[in-house]
């Protein structure tokens, strides 16, 4: 009764000479409530143990599995068989640097993204241990926690035809952790602080509005309102930059 | 070979390490992290519920403070704990979330006015005062006498996390990620790094560092169900254990949980049940009531566990591919209450089992949760055993959870533990004049080396490495589960030394060309299997039931001879069990041992003290009820 | 991977936000002339003398002579700046169409769709304007004349589609870059989105069909 499920899996590892990128075909019977976790592992452990891909937390919450499931970027562990058809091809993540087989490293990409977007508090405050913690409305949080709900699974990364093209270009992830700052009052960045850094065609500029970044967010990020906002801001902060002299540098 | 020198080296970046790297990074020094994932994927960021501290801003919150807070530590650790750190722990934990609030954490914060709350499916109201507006608030979590959990939404660890990483990332904090600590470099006195494993390339890197830390979190994934991440998987304490003089504390006390769903054991709620939902078994018929006819389903999470392990122990269990499950029925309650307040539970069975609990059984199971042992440190954090080796979070047996860590007191020890033993890393280096022997490094990785080769060359014959960690699982699941006796411990002990004896058989089935998966997996198998010995083998030798270790053969707690700590080594490479040391479970008394206030009270009183001091527990008799939270106030179970 | 990413290189990033906005402000601009000029065009299907009319208003204020070169202009300037976005060397052009294959995603294929057609209206609108522009008057009598040799019917059956999907896509993507709509709203912009391109598409055809039959020796 069970369904015989075909897997066509990207293999290639860079690190043996002898290895081209190919796909391999593995078969495997359907069990209920099989993820592709579940698949992937037991392809692993019965018919191919040097097959490398990426799971950490195996429910949704660490952004560890992205992969390109039957062409679209996505989470493998909360992806489920049965909402597949029976020929699955797996490839890896675009756009990142590939590991092995299914595994891309995205620890460099999202390191470097922090240092790009300094993705931190930037305060002059001092934390004093005996005081107060200061006073934060309960929306104000919860807006913040909206945005830095992102895994960081780099799915909208890959989904972007922006930064397949261009190598440079920031990604609606690095754009909304801005976002993210742009609305905590903790931060003291102002707008042309924040311009420097995402106000040109590597940063917000470069979106080209095509929303598969949107669309592939297992985390359903509101990432083209993002956008949008920095894009409105940055643009009024363009116009302004104009025609005040003092902030051409 | 790539060498990297650094002043502080920090295996592991959760939450605990990361924090630890921090107070390094503030004060100066080079510091490097080393994690399996990157650091954001750390499990740290799968802890949903929050984290305790004794801030007392909400109002269910009114009067706490931290000595409420250490009683109810204490009394969770079933008097197991060290006292001197569950006070450290429990002053530090109101500054640390405020700290975490001043780097960019988004705590949820107290909305002035009326609101309702819902305890055992009952609706109750609560009046938040103006005066709080604005401060960190806090929600209920089980076995605390007031409301203290802090929380972020529904991802206070995610948030958590990724502001520490922040932090870490402005301070310059290095982190190595996608490498794998798999030895420790020392001289049998002195620790002076480590020897790892490059997950990109499956290169060999040393790290010489003047101080070590080994944050590597739980080790659940050495049984076969288990809420942990896959990266749980003990690599850390294997390098500890390895060295034969950095001893293991507590490790017989390991917490599960009663319902995590097949296959995958995800959580849900203990809060199902106190609502009404109900258990079943293989002909969807109730069962609980045979076994507790007054309290059914609502009884306490380990009774509840232990007789869902009875019945599926019975036969009664449902069969799948995934091992034997029992139904955690809900459908009764409705659309509109699953899809409200259970709305965690409708949208992991629909996201992960593809089962809609509104008209289908949820399959569940109990299940490995939390490991309250690991390397054994001192208040400061240093490794027993080895100079410049520390440890904290879950992997360390710091020790303010004893046997029972209380809901949201993990995650604020990892921060708090993180600060602390972070600071006394600092004062370590400050101190230190290391020199690095150029023998004992190259000892260290020659005989990493000649590890790995064994194992692609098959040198000591060919055993599957899934295969045996799959009969080490399954060996542990069975003698050293929620329920254990003497009969079963037994059994299962030997059962764990023939599997250590197939462990050091392994070799590998594929070439172990780059970050190969399998070599991971072998390289640490024979540790693994010598941490579920120290499981096993300390479970068999306490015979006392206390926290989440219960001896069905011992139900009482016995204070009189085991007020202490397990500490287990290996201290030579070849030998078939662990050798036990014991230890007082705390040298300073705030609280002498008592009744805990809730489940059981068969207790033997420790000499010198009245064997009334537990009596007054007397009123509640009855079953081994260890729980800290009944499931009727439950939602403190992460 | 190279990227062929500006043809404005070296620029300082600051131009980056008002080339944004321009872009915008220019698309807008030929939006709202490419309306305007339906107005005169599909006047027709009023009567020649209708069109006549519009025309020579244009004309006896000097508006065609100037304005023409002007739009002309704007459609040069619209075309540099969106070029910034479009990949030139073939490598690139490789990458986003094998890209919405595998993806199979609508929006990243209207891109490539708005990418396409704006080739071809480069091309083509330049050839057309060049035509139309030096050929003044405007009458409905010249253009039926174009119209009914054959060649151009063939020529704008092309360019009108390419027009109208091109100002369809860009009307929506403004709308979803500049946060007009929020991500409720997208599906029904969307459907506004083909509405109209559909709606103008058939005008357009309707004013073609009409001026052949328009008898040129009027
Ligand atoms: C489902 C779930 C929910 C939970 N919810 C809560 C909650 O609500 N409240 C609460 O207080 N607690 C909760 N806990 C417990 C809590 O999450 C953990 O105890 C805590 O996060 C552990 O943090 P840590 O920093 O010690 O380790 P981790 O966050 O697990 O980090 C371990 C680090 O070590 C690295 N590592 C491991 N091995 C190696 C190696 N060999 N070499 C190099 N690096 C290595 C890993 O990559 C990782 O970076 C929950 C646990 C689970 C399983
Ligand atoms: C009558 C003619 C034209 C009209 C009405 C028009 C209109 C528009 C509009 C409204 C946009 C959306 C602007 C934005 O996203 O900011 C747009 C985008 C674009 N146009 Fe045009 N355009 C015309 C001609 C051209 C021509 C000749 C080209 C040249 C090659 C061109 C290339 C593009 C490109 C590539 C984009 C996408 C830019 C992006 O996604 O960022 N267009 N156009
Ligand atoms: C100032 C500039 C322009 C003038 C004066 C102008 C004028 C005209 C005229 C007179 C016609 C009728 C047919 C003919 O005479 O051949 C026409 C048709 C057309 N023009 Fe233009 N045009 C201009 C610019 C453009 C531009 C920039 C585009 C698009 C890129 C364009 C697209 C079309 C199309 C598609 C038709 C066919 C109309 C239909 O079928 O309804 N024109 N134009
Ligand atoms: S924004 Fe969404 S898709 Fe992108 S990295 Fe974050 S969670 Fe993943
Ligand atoms: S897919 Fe890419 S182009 Fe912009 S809208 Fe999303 S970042
Ligand atoms: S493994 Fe963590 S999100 Fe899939």
């Amino acid at each position: 009764m069970a369904r015989l499920l075909k897997f066509n899996i990207f293999r290639y590892n860079p690190q043996n000479p002898e290895s081209v990128p190919h796909m391999d075909e593995f078969v495997l019977e359907e069990t209920d409530s099989m993820t592709l976790f579940i698949a992937l592992n037991r392809i692993r452990e019965e018919k191919d143990s040097s097959l490398q891909f990426d799971f950490c937390c195996r429910a949704g919450i660490c952004g560890s599995c992205g992969m390109v499931i039957n062409g679209r970027p996505g989470l493998a562990c909360h992806t489920k068989t049965k909402d597949l058809p029976s020929e699955i091809t797996l490839l890896p993540l675009p756009v990142f640097q590939l590991v092995g087989d299914l595994s891309v490293d995205t620890g460099s990409w999202f390191r470097e993204m922090y240092n790009k977007v300094e993705s931190w508090i930037h305060t002059n405050k001092e934390f004093d241990p005996a005081a107060e913690e200061e006073r934060m409305e309960n929306e104000v949080a919860e807006a913040i926690y909206e945005l830095d709900r992102c895994v960081e699974c780099g799915c909208c990364v890959s989904a972007c035809g922006t930064a397949r093209l261009r190598d440079d270009f920031l990604g609606a992830v690095s754009l909304n952790r801005v976002a993210r700052f742009v609305i905590d009052p903790r931060d003291e960045r102002t707008d042309k602080e924040y311009y420097e850094i995402i106000g040109n065609d590597e940063g917000i500029f470069g979106c080209m509005g095509l929303l598969a970044c949107e669309d592939v967010c297992p985390k359903h990020l509101p990432l083209q309102e993002q956008l949008a906002f920095l894009r409105r801001k940055m643009g009024i902060t363009a116009i302004k930059n104009l025609f005040s002299r003092k902030s051409c540098k | 070979m790539q060498t990297f020198y650094t002043d502080v080296l920090v295996i592991g970046a959760g939450l605990a390490g990361e924090r630890a790297a921090i107070e390094a990074g503030q004060a100066g020094f080079s510091t490097i992290c080393l994690s399996l994932v990157p650091a954001r994927r750390s499990h740290s960021s799968a802890a949903q519920g929050g984290m305790q501290a004794a801030l007392g801003n909400s109002a269910m919150g009114e009067g706490d403070c931290p000595d409420v807070h250490f009683e109810d530590t204490v009394k969770g650790s079933d008097w197991g704990c060290d006292q001197e750190v569950a006070r450290l722990f429990a002053d530090a934990a109101p500054i640390e979330m405020r700290r975490l609030a001043h780097w960019g954490v988004p705590w949820n914060r107290v909305v002035p006015g009326r609101s309702k709350y819902f305890k055992g499916g009952k609706e109750f109201e609560k009046v938040e005062k103006d005066e709080n507006r604005g401060l960190i608030t806090a929600r209920a979590f089980g076995g605390t006498a007031k409301w203290r959990t802090c929380y972020v939404s529904d991802g206070t660890g995610h948030s958590v996390l990724f502001t520490v990483d922040n932090r870490c990332a402005q301070l310059g904090v290095e982190v190595h990620d996608k490498t794998e600590a798999i030895a420790l470099i020392h001289d049998g006195d002195t620790c002076y790094g480590a020897v790892v494993r490059c997950l990109k390339t499956g290169e060999l890197r040393v790290y010489l560092a003047k101080a070590t830390m080994i944050a590597t979190g739980g080790f659940g994934r050495i049984y076969p169900n288990t809420t942990n991440a896959v990266v749980c998987d003990g690599g850390g304490h294997v390098a500890a254990l390895n060295t034969g003089v950095v001893p293991m504390g507590n490790m017989e006390a390991v917490q599960f949980h009663p319902t995590g769903i097949v296959p995958t054991d995800i959580l849900v709620t203990e809060g199902c049940r106190g609502d009404g939902g109900t258990l079943l078994d293989v002909n969807e018929e109730r069962f609980m009531h045979i076994y507790e006819p007054e309290k059914a389903e609502l009884a306490s999470r380990d009774v509840v566990s232990r007789w869902m392990t009875h019945h599926i122990r019975e036969g009664k269990g449902v069969k799948s591919p995934y091992g034997d499950h029992l139904w955690l029925d809900i459908r009764h309650l409705g659309e509109k209450h699953i899809t409200g307040k259970l709305r965690e539970v409708y949208e992991i069975c629909t996201g992960f089992l593809g089962i809609n609990p509104i008209y289908q059984l949820i399959p569940v199971r109990p299940t490995q949760h939390y490991s309250m042992g690991g390397v054994r440190t001192n208040k400061d954090g240093a490794a027993y055993g080895l100079k410049g080796l520390f440890s904290a979070g879950e992997a360390a047996c710091w020790d303010m959870h004893g046997f029972n860590r209380l809901g949201g007191n993990s995650l604020a020890e990892t921060v708090v533990a993180g600060g602390i033993v972070g600071r006394k890393i600092v004062e370590y280096v400050r101190g230190a004049e290391v020199s690095f022997n150029s023998v004992v490094i190259d000892d260290a990785v020659a005989r990493e080396r000649s590890r790995i080769n064994g194992l692609i060359s098959g040198t000591h014959g060919r055993e599957n490495v899934y295969k045996v960690r799959a009969a080490m699982q399954d060996s542990l699941n069975r003698g050293a589960n929620i329920f254990r006796n003497d009969a079963d411990l037994t059994a299962c002990v030997q059962e764990l030394q023939e599997v250590l004896h197939r462990a050091r058989r392994v070799g590998l089935a594929s070439d172990g060309l780059g970050a190969n998966p399998e070599l991971s997996a072998a390289l640490k198998i024979e540790g693994q299997v010598k941490m579920a010995l120290m499981v096993a083998y300390g479970a068999l030798q306490r015979t006392e039931s206390r926290g989440s270790h219960n001896r069905e053969d011992y139900t009482a707690r016995n204070d009189r001879d085991w007020l202490k700590r397990t500490l287990a080594y290996w201290r030579s490479e070849g030998d078939e069990l662990p050798t036990l040391e014991y230890e007082p479970a705390t040298t300073v008394f705030e609280i002498p041992p008592g009744y805990r206030g809730y489940g059981k009270m068969d207790i033997i009183p420790m000499d010198g003290q009245e064997a009334g001091a537990a009596d007054q527990s007397g009123a509640k008799t009855g079953q081994a009820d260890q729980d800290d939270t009944d499931p009727a106030e439950a939602k403190g179970d992460e | 991977m190279t990227v062929e990413t500006s043809i404005l290189a070296g620029r300082p990033s600051k131009w980056d936000g008002i080339l944004d906005v321009c872009q915008m402000l220019s698309g807008i601009g030929l939006i709202l002339f490419m309306w305007a000029h339906m107005i005169l065009v599909a006047s027709v299907l009023f009567g020649p003398g209708v069109m006549n009319a519009i025309a020579e208003f244009f004309e006896s204020t000097g508006m065609a002579q100037v304005g023409g070169p002007l739009i002309f202009l704007l459609f040069l300037f619209h075309f540099l700046l969106a070029a910034r976005k479009l990949p030139f060397r073939f490598e690139g052009m490789k990458i986003i169409f094998s890209h919405a294959k595998m993806m199979r995603h609508r929006d990243t294929w209207l891109w490539v769709v708005q990418a396409v057609s704006a080739m071809i209206i480069l091309i083509m609108g330049s050839i057309h304007m060049w035509v139309v522009l030096t050929d003044l008057p405007i009458t409905a009598a010249k253009s039926a004349a174009r119209i009914q040799g054959g060649f151009w019917t063939g020529f704008y059956l092309l360019l009108l589609p390419m027009v109208e999907l091109h100002v369809g896509v860009g009307l929506y993507r403004i709308g979803v870059k500049w946060g007009l709509v929020k991500t409720d709203g997208r599906a029904g912009l969307h459907r506004g989105e083909r509405i109209l391109t559909l709606i103008f598409i058939c005008i357009g055809l309707a004013t073609l069909i009409r001026f052949w039959f328009i008898n040129t020796l009027a």
